[in-house]
């Protein structure tokens, strides 16, 4: 089959026929729905009655937490449940005008192939490592120029010369444009996308939701997007679906749906998410209790533990009905606005008095941080950081924050003494001592080690010899970051993602630290798992006096957290500020491109051109001129100085033309 | 991977019989379990051999090659009326102990160079892997045979023949463990907290090792006991009257058409024990998996 697929323009599509909105058969109709998996021998009941269409042309978000059941709703759309696990399902799944139960593998792939494509979270394990772009793409896709002209239609650069490259060869961003490339080869009804852009930067993340929306409107491909960001589901979402525990709670076309959540778990979700918007650190709102019990098959509102509203009539399972301009699966719809108080505080912090208050600052003295890449004759010197200044007065917070390769978690392994500084220094005011929180908690408990021996460990180290006293600092450690007591002998492998990061969170402050550093500890994490541990960590360091230090991609959670924010791109540092400053009245054209990335509910994020260069080459001058919006014919030339802003005290810009424009204003 | 790559040649050893039994063991995690447990209920038997073996295995106790199930002789006796049952016990027994010793220093040789070398990176790790690359050049059984030429004959210096080509491959594990270790974020976060080299690399990279140690142990265990009754065959074992399985299946080799059982059983003995040794490397592994 060597024609050319998919690339041909769908008959009519310039016209706008294929626009959202179009009545016709849904593309896929899900109806009564429930998987049901058996693991190590016990049935985990994955979904228990599901009803969804999709509509041609549409783009449907899923969104929930993890163990919603919205990737094995994805997967069964796809006819892909597998055998290892032994999968019930009841229900019908109706792609394309075929029953999947029905279906012989033979005609299930022939249905993949010719109406169905999926783009999963990590393009890297989706492609084929020993596989060059271009041969992945003609199996699917036939002739070398259908590949060129798939490449094109998803926007990468220079597609000939890409399909010669290994998929390690490309960016993360570039990969997911082929992985969709590939979806789209088969002119497919109905695209399944689960987390196609969790792992990417925000301004990578922009343009992938960009280019979904932009294949949509060309295509006429309806899109089933699962995503866990209420922010992603907002920007491209026609309409909006939340799932948890394995059932649809809420649903409704999504400015609607957003702009009025009625299910409490749609709001408490909404509540807990850090967003942009609002002013100064703030307690997040969190939900109580864990996620959903998957292996009991009760009936009944799978959210009713949490809930705030839960009632006795919550034993019985809600159905879904219309409720205002959506549809809610709540007993408790249109009563839940009242009893909610709009804007909760979140679990309170215990009130108690400082221990000590703002030890130690950290001086960080034009830091440089090389690295060196390859052997022999080829070596080169990857730069991560290129002299970093930067001043923490005692027990502030700085929030670190840019784009992956900014050396943002460098300057943190720097400070910490786990890389290697080539020039500069670092200081930490009186002596005090550092402590880190690493991104994957899990991975950084010793597996074989219970919780218990490595705390105890941190104290032996740290001098405390009174068996008496360390067992004794130890419950109070755990009971300072929420750790249930019971779960001191657990190891790592047996706690869960939150239960791992309170771990960690307790052998970092066992031994009290003056310094906290914190390498992006939620972004791993849930939506709401994420506001519980960013409050532990604000509670933590308002009652220990710790200086704090933030990594994060997430401009959003800096604001939550810190009360200085640096914006870092390829090494070196462009922007510095109050939080205020920098989200409020960003200067730095980098900066302003980052914020206008941010998915947030009532506007479609800007994308940023491109992706950060590569650190073993620099581009000449600003190293942000290739991609600035406003560069200016000299940027290329005039390497630019971190010079104080005219008109703020404090706040510090990289760039000449900025600056000057400040000075008139 | 290293180890289904280095040691098939032991898994052979069955033949079709192992073949199938392993199948059984892969699909079922009792069956693993059981299969694991294996070479503890050896070492028990071995030990109680004393107690369960009917006769002395070097004192006559009967006509000679009266064929089993005579006159209370379960496996018969040999050329000169010993009771073939209990020299198979007893050479069972001195080949299982040789193999978990030879094992045993092995292991202790083995992980230590390979710790070393891991931890200590540049030349030192340069210079043990060489030494390593070295002893993994030479012939273990030809060496052995060196050795007992030097030392004289005797089942300690076949031993330790032995035992001096038997640790690289746990040496390279190790270090390919602690190394594929050294780089997992635990090991940060121990440094973080402060905990010294010593301490690091006992408490928080060592124990991750085990498990392909474990493994590759037991699946050794059969490999031991065949290069060690090979030797004993060609008569590098202990002297003489000495029941051990080799030798007796070499020395009773003449009498293979008329009264087989005097070499058959010794060598059925062998068979036991490699199998033994198998199961439990194969249970092993399913269980390590399975996690």
């Amino acid at each position: 089959m060597r024609r050319v697929r998919g690339v041909l323009p769908v008959p009519g599509w310039e016209d706008g026929m294929a626009m959202p909105g179009n009545t016709g058969a849904p593309v896929a109709s899900v109806k009564g729905l429930k998987v049901t998996f058996e693991r190590a021998g016990e049935q985990i009941f994955a979904l228990r009655g599901v009803d969804l269409e999709i509509a041609p042309s549409e783009i449907v978000a899923l969104v929930g937490e993890s163990g919603s059941g919205k990737s094995v709703l994805g997967l069964s759309l796809l006819g892909l449940l597998g055998h290892n696990s032994k999968p019930v399902v009841e229900g019908t799944i109706e792609v394309a005008g075929a029953e999947i139960g029905s279906l012989t593998e033979a005609q299930l792939r022939r249905l993949r192939r010719e109406s169905l494509g999926a783009v999963f979270q990590d393009p890297m394990t989706s492609l084929n490592p020993t596989m060059r772009i271009g041969k992945q793409l003609a199996e699917v896709a036939g002739s070398a120029e259908a590949c060129v002209e798939l490449l094109r239609s998803v926007g990468v650069p220079d597609p000939a010369r890409r399909l010669r490259a290994f998929p390690f060869e490309l960016s993360g961003g570039l990969r997911q444009r082929v992985m969709i490339a590939m979806a789209l080869a088969g002119s497919p009804k109905l695209i399944v996308a689960d987390e196609p852009t969790t792992a990417l930067d925000v301004t990578v993340q922009a343009q992938i939701l960009e280019l979904i929306r932009s294949v949509r409107d060309r295509f006429g491909t309806s899109f089933l997007l699962i995503t866990h960001d209420l922010g992603v589901a907002a920007t491209v979402a026609d309409r909006v679906v939340v799932m948890y525990g394995g059932r649809v709670v809420e649903t409704g076309r999504a400015p609607a749906l957003l702009g009025g959540p009625e299910h409490p778990y749609t709001r408490a979700l909404l509540r807990s998410r850090a967003s942009l918007d609002g002013s100064g650190p703030r307690r997040l709102s969190v939900l109580r209790g864990e996620g959903v019990d998957s292996h009991s098959d009760l009936p009944g509102c799978s959210f009713a533990p949490r809930c705030e509203l839960a009632f006795d009539g919550c034993s019985a399972t809600p159905v879904l009905g219309s409720f205002g301009d959506h549809q809610v699966a709540c007993w408790r719809a249109g009563s839940a606005h009242s009893p909610f108080p709009e804007d909760d505080p979140g679990e309170q912090a215990p009130a108690e008095t400082p221990r000590s208050r703002g030890l130690a600052s950290v001086k960080i003295n034009d830091v440089a941080v090389s690295f060196k890449v390859g052997r022999g004759g080829s070596q080169l010197a990857l730069k991560a950081l290129r002299g970093v200044t930067l001043d923490i007065e005692p027990g502030g917070a700085l929030a670190i924050v840019g784009e992956s390769g900014s050396g943002k978690s460098t300057l943190l392994r720097a400070i910490a003494g786990l890389a290697p500084i080539a020039s500069g220094g670092v200081e930490i005011g009186a002596g005090g001592k550092v402590q880190m929180v690493f991104q994957d908690s899990g991975a950084s408990l010793t597996p074989w080690m219970s919780v218990e021996e490595l705390l105890e460990e941190r104290l032996a180290v740290c001098g405390v010899r009174d068996r008496q006293e360390r067992r004794q600092r130890i419950l109070e450690a755990c009971d300072s970051v929420g750790l249930y007591r019971q779960l001191l002998p657990a190891k790592a492998g047996q706690l869960s993602g939150g239960q791992r990061q309170r771990a960690a969170l307790a052998r970092a402050v066992v031994v009290a630290p003056e310094v906290l550093l914190c390498d992006e500890p939620t972004s791993a994490l849930d939506v709401s798992l994420a506001a519980i541990v960013l409050n532990l960590i604000a509670d933590l360091r308002e009652r220990l006096g710790m200086t704090l230090l933030f990594v994060t991609h997430d401009l959003a959670v800096a604001r939550v957290v810190a009360d200085h924010v640096a914006v870092m791109y390829l090494g070196e540092i462009v922007e510095v500020g109050t939080t205020e400053q920098i989200l409020k009245d960003p200067q730095h054209p980098y900066t302003r491109s980052l914020i206008d990335a941010v998915p947030e509910s009532g506007r479609l994020p800007v994308p940023l051109k491109g992706e950060p260069a590569s650190p073993l080459s620099i581009p000449a001058g600003c190293s942000f001129h290739p991609r600035c919006p406003s560069a200016l014919a000299e940027c290329g030339e005039r390497p630019q100085i971190l010079k104080v802003s005219p008109l703020s005290r404090g706040h510090f810009i990289r760039c000449e033309p900025v600056l000057e424009e400040l000075t008139w204003r | 991977m290293a180890i289904t790559g280095i040691y098939q040649s032991g898994q052979v050893s069955g033949g079709r019989l192992s073949a199938k039994v392993s199948e059984v063991v892969a699909q079922n995690s009792k069956a693993s379990l059981a299969a694991a447990l294996l070479p503890v209920a050896v070492t028990l038997v071995a030990l109680l051999v004393p107690v369960i073996a009917p006769y002395s295995p070097l004192v006559p106790a009967g006509p000679a090659f009266v064929p089993p199930g005579h006159s209370g002789f379960l496996l018969g006796t040999d050329s000169v009326g010993r009771d073939e049952l209990s020299r198979v016990l007893y050479g069972m027994r001195a080949s299982w102990f040789s193999a978990l010793a030879v094992i045993a220093s092995g292991l202790a040789i083995g992980v230590t160079v390979g710790a070393v070398a891991a931890v200590a990176g540049g030349w030192v790790d340069a210079l043990l892997m060489r030494i390593t690359d070295v002893f993994l050049s030479l012939p273990g059984p030809v060496l052995a045979i060196a050795v007992v030429a030097a030392l004289g004959p005797g089942l300690v210096h076949t031993l330790i023949g032995v035992g001096i080509v038997w640790w690289p491959f746990y040496a390279r594990i190790v270090r390919g463990e602690i190394r594929a270790l050294a780089a997992r974020p635990h090991l940060e976060a121990a440094k973080m907290s402060g905990v010294g080299p010593v301490r690091r690399t006992l408490r928080h990279l060592l124990p991750g090792t085990l498990p392909a140690l474990v493994v590759t142990a037991s699946l050794d265990i059969g490999n031991l006991v065949l290069t060690l009754a090979g030797l004993s065959f060609l008569g590098l074992g202990a002297p003489a009257p000495a029941p051990e399985l080799g030798a007796m299946s070499a020395r009773n080799l003449t009498f293979l058409l008329q009264d087989y059982w005097t070499a058959v059983a010794p060598g059925a003995g062998i068979v036991v024990l490699a199998l033994v040794g198998n199961l439990a490397g194969d249970g092993l592994r399913n269980l390590m998996k399975d996690r």
